[in-house]
């Protein structure tokens, strides 16, 4: 491979002669830093569009054209050098990317979608297309995919499929003549309803609606019905259409069903009722096109409406109401329902429950349909929701108002699991709230106890307030509350998880151009990095409210500023209402977002690259593992005449290749040119000692190896079933190695390190890189075998592991097998970490043989962290 | 500051939406047009404390507008904002007597203070 890969470079720079003196690896390395740098060029662009686009800014299209060409070219560069890099491994990428493009080139161009789909499920419908879909479609569409909001398994059958069922059973002239409808003879009305319920479905429609049912089928954890929707609010429409449609509900999973409810649904949009708010409202009847949305029916056990904003009472309120089976009831007012009053807020309080007199519910029949039946009188005056349940629908109400920026009025039901769905959400007809609120600061706010002042970096401005949690390692965020505040030694991508129910972010260590800090962006979550002492300061589990403003000041106060959150919420800029900012900003969606997050797992394909962001994240980290193959494939050919040895005072033997700037020691070009090195070589090989390490990652690996307690001196106490082990183990640490067909070999230059180790029966990789930008570097390591047994070795990897997760590491395990991850950290803190890694390298080296319980790995463990390195 | 009048000039519908949600929440009267022609036509009928004028605009463009400004509404502070910015243009518009210069994309609290610092001249 390396071969090869030396082979293709000449080719791409040169004459054999020209790459002779060079080392096939050094060529390699520099190709990997072209690679992250035309990826970083990428990355800062991504943050200025954020930035500019963010709504701080007056930005018109020149600039966002100008800055996606740069963007484009960045790119293209990029998979170009990738591609040399990968030896044309990922070539799909081009394909993924041509795609991501011509979506950005038709948000920037204001084409629409030149083929629309006639059906199309909820995960391919982006926001601008609603014309197509219908603005309920779009809206729910835009909590499921953006917001990540539980909304049911659905397809549309869109406004494009419409025309054609129209036009395909000669409909067209009859609609037309409505223009003129005068609303007094329901006679045409009737007439065209009856036309459209007898109409045929076009047979291409009949196909596509066929095969969407199949696919929705096959989705379905159990045999699933079906609720048929009308979707035909325009975008922008300050009017609902509440109720002024047909729903079939409980409709049964096959084409003809719900092809029949699908033309029940287009010809309530000629009811009398519906043409007559229409005509009240302006619109010229006959004009409104009619999406419909399938979705999966959810076995409510409970279901209701909220107002995300109490109409008629305290507007920092919210209201629910339930009941129980089916929510039609409810939003037709046939019936009493239980009725909340929820306390808006960080944690919002249930301030009032009322129980209604629910006489009858709505359900679903087994074959289809839905019946009214008398509510069992043990459920009759008893609430549909117990507490947690509406703590969960206001913590959702919450976000989807916060992101909608307008007050709602949202569907749910909660299933007989007690899952919550979220079936619509719309905006609530309500007074503008006027405020007369000052832009300043409140006073009040000074006199609160501080507990960070200016200390870091802003990313995000904002007001963020809850509880602190403090995060150990990445996998406590499974336990992250909803609105609490992150506070964590690094930034992550890791937290995208948490971004559209974080507060606010805060970190000791980190930069504003990191994946993290697009995602704080991205979502307009509160962020703050590099403070320096968060982790230290604030306590988990503590209150306190997080402000970032314009000016880069930031504040840390203890407790919550209600005062400041009411500040920010009417400082509020309005921008999102404004359409066209909101049309332009939407080219962002399939930029920013990052959906590759875990390279350790398996969406980190070129598949799952759905952004321009994705495609940077993904040519970064392939990047990183060829290097690491290619490093290793170097070690084992070792081009020795390169090598020096390393003199150092502790028993590993180790050779070291410079392909730039990693020892002082140099030879002239005339030596290696002319083979006097290499006859030298020959009869002892040249040594430097730590002294004359200048590779920083190496130097910082090696002073932990050096540091005292770090090896152990005393003889291994081996049980029968390690004998083995020992027995082939003696030559690995004190010998030369110079003898032996296997080296412990690094490969360096003065930000580079990959080292390969081998003690005895374990294998350790060490791959890094630790420029002065944050976000070229990584340290990969990996750590594989061992001599004793499979428990005990396993121990030993359960050991690193927890080790390794304390310094922020990523980590996948197998067996004996450890690899660890961490990446884009401050050049300072990748060196402490290497230090603590050398050491830990040195101080485990033998220890899976002192592993005799579970128990002691986290004795150890505890020791090592607390600096005590007694076996 | 509530009775102050701003008008915003910019072909493109962004540039005058988004000055217009964000001055008018600072309690000024904002109008917005698309060209200079008609921004020109409404300013006979009305006085203006400020213009904010895109640059390159199709038909008269914002030096025009700015000149135009100058000899009839002397009182009229005028803002020049572009996205094809380079120094020619500003030293010009200076030497127009342009308020101030911004390069687009522009903060917007910088245009913000931009404009009470030409309402309190």
């Amino acid at each position: 491979m390396v071969k090869d890969f030396l082979g293709y470079l000449k080719s791409v720079f040169g004459t054999e002669k020209d790459t002779a003196q060079q080392l096939p690896f050094k060529l390699f390395f520099n190709q990997f830093k072209t690679v992250l740098d035309s990826d970083n060029q990428a990355i800062e662009i991504i943050t200025d569009m954020g930035e500019k686009l963010g709504g701080d800014y007056l930005f018109d299209i020149v600039y966002v054209k100008r800055a996606y060409k740069e963007l484009f070219d960045a790119i293209s560069g990029s998979i170009s050098n990738f591609d040399m890099l990968t030896q044309n491994k990922y070539l799909q990428l081009h394909d993924v990317f041509k795609n991501i493009d011509s979506r950005i080139r038709r948000a920037l161009s204001d084409i629409s979608p030149e083929s629309v789909e006639k059906v199309i499920f909820y995960e391919d419908i982006t926001w601008d297309m609603y014309p197509d879909v219908g603005g309920k479609n779009a809206g729910l569409a835009e909590l499921k995919n953006f917001l990540r909001v539980n909304v049911p398994d659905a397809f549309v059958i869109s406004t494009h499929a419409f025309d054609k069922f129209i036009l395909y059973n000669g409909l067209k002239e009859k609609i037309e003549l409505l223009h003129q409808y005068s609303g007094h003879d329901e006679l045409p009305l009737n007439e065209l309803r009856d036309s459209i319920i007898n109409a045929r479905i076009p047979p291409d429609l009949d196909i596509a609606i066929n095969a969407a049912v199949e696919k929705l089928r096959a989705r379905c954890e159990e045999d699933c019905f079906v609720a048929v929707r009308s979707s035909a609010e325009e975008e922008d429409s300050e009017f609902s259409f509440a109720g002024q449609f047909e729903t079939i509900l409980n409709v049964p999973p096959k084409g003809n069903a719900i092809m029949d409810a699908y033309k029940q649904v287009v010809a309530s949009l000629f009811s009398v009722n519906a043409v007559a708010y229409q005509k009240r409202f302006g619109y010229n009847i006959g004009k409104l096109k009619m999406a419909v949305g399938c979705m999966v029916m959810v076995d409510a056990a409970a279901s209701g409406v909220i107002y995300s904003t109490n109409p008629s009472g305290d507007r920092e309120t919210m209201i629910i109401n339930s009941i129980w089976g089916l929510g039609r009831p409810i939003v037709e007012g046939r019936t009493d329902a239980d009725y909340y009053v929820v306390k808006k807020s960080v944690d919002p309080e249930i301030i009032d429950r009322k129980s209604g007199q629910k006489e009858f519910m709505t359900v679903s029949m087994k074959g289809g349909g839905t019946e009214n039946i008398k509510t069992p009188d043990e459920l009759r005056g008893k609430l549909s929701l117990n507490d947690s349940q509406i703590m969960d629908l206001a913590l959702q109400t919450l976000l989807i108002e916060k992101h909608f920026r307008k007050p709602q009025d949202i569907e749910w039901a909660i299933d007989k699991d007690g899952r919550i769905f979220i079936l619509q959400s719309r905006q609530m007809r309500i007074d503008d709230r006027k405020s007369n609120s000052s832009k300043v600061l409140p006073q009040s706010a000074d006199s609160r106890p501080i507990l960070l002042k200016d200390e870091g970096i802003v990313v995000q401005k904002g007001v963020g307030a809850g509880r602190v949690f403090t995060l150990e390692n990445v996998e406590e965020l499974r336990n992250f509350p909803r609105g609490a505040i992150l506070v964590a030694r690094h930034d992550s991508s890791d937290f995208v998880r948490l971004m559209t129910y974080v507060s606010a972010i805060i970190t000791d260590i980190g930069t504003p151009t990191s994946h993290m800090a697009s995602l704080s962006r991205e979502f307009k979550v509160p962020t703050v990095v590099n403070t320096g002492t968060a982790t230290k300061v604030l306590k988990h589990g503590q209150k306190i409210t997080l402000n970032a403003d314009d000016e880069g000041n930031i504040t840390v106060y203890d407790g919550i500023v209600q005062e400041l959150i009411e500040h920010t919420e009417t400082n509020y800029t309005g921008m999102e209402d404004v359409y066209e900012y909101r049309k332009k900003r939407y080219v962002l969606r399939y930029i920013s977002p990052l959906n590759l997050v875990d390279p350790l797992v398996d969406n980190f394909t070129v598949k799952g690259c759905k952004t321009i962001h994705d495609i940077v994240r993904f040519i970064h980290e392939k990047s990183v593992a060829e290097l690491i193959d290619i490093a290793e494939h170097e070690n084992s050919k070792l081009e020795m005449r390169f090598a020096v040895k390393l003199e150092l005072p502790i028993p590993v033997g180790i050779v070291v290749i410079d392909i730039g700037g990693g020892l002082t020691f140099s030879r002239s070009p005339d030596d290696i040119s002319s083979g006097n090195f290499l006859r030298h070589r020959q009869k002892k090989l040249k040594s430097v000692t730590f002294e004359e390490i200048t590779s920083l990652p190496l130097k910082s690996i090696i002073k932990g190896m050096m540091q005292t307690g770090a090896w152990n001196s005393e003889i291994v106490p081996l049980k029968a079933s390690d004998l083995l082990t020992s027995i082939m183990r003696t030559s690995d640490i004190v010998s030369e190695g110079m003898n032996n067909a296997i080296y412990n070999v690094a490969v360096v230059s003065k930000e580079y390190v990959n080292l390969n180790l081998r003690f005895g029966y374990h294998f350790i990789i060490v791959d890094c890189f630790c420029s002065e930008n944050a976000r070229n570097n990584h340290i990969y390591f990996r750590f594989v075998g061992g001599g004793t047994n499979i428990v005990k070795r396993s121990r030993r990897v359960r050991f690193l592991a927890d080790i390794l997760k304390v310094y922020g590491f990523n980590m996948s395990i197998k067996g004996d097998l450890l690899i660890g991850r961490i990446a884009n950290i401050g050049r300072n803190e990748m060196l402490k970490i290497l230090e603590r890694l050398g050491l830990l390298i040195a101080y485990s080296r033998q220890l899976d043989a002192f592993l005799h319980d579970d128990s002691s790995v986290e004795r150890y463990t505890k020791n090592f962290i607390e600096g005590n390195y007694k076996r | 500051m509530g009775n102050y009048r701003i008008m915003v000039i910019d072909d493109e519908k962004i540039v005058g939406d988004m000055a217009k949600m964000s001055l008018e929440q600072e309690g000024y009267i904002v109008e917005t047009f698309l060209n200079g022609e008609s921004a020109l036509a409404r300013m006979k009928e009305e006085k203006f404390d400020i213009v904010v004028t895109d640059l390159k605009m199709k038909g008269i463009n914002g030096m025009e507008v700015l000149r135009a400004i100058k000899s009839h509404y002397p009182e009229t502070k005028v803002i020049m904002i572009t996205a094809f910015a380079n120094l020619d243009a500003a030293i010009e518009a200076f030497r127009g007597e342009v308020h101030d210069f911004f390069p687009k994309p522009v903060r917007i609290n910088e245009l913000k203070a931009s404009i009470k610092r030409a309402l309190n001249k």
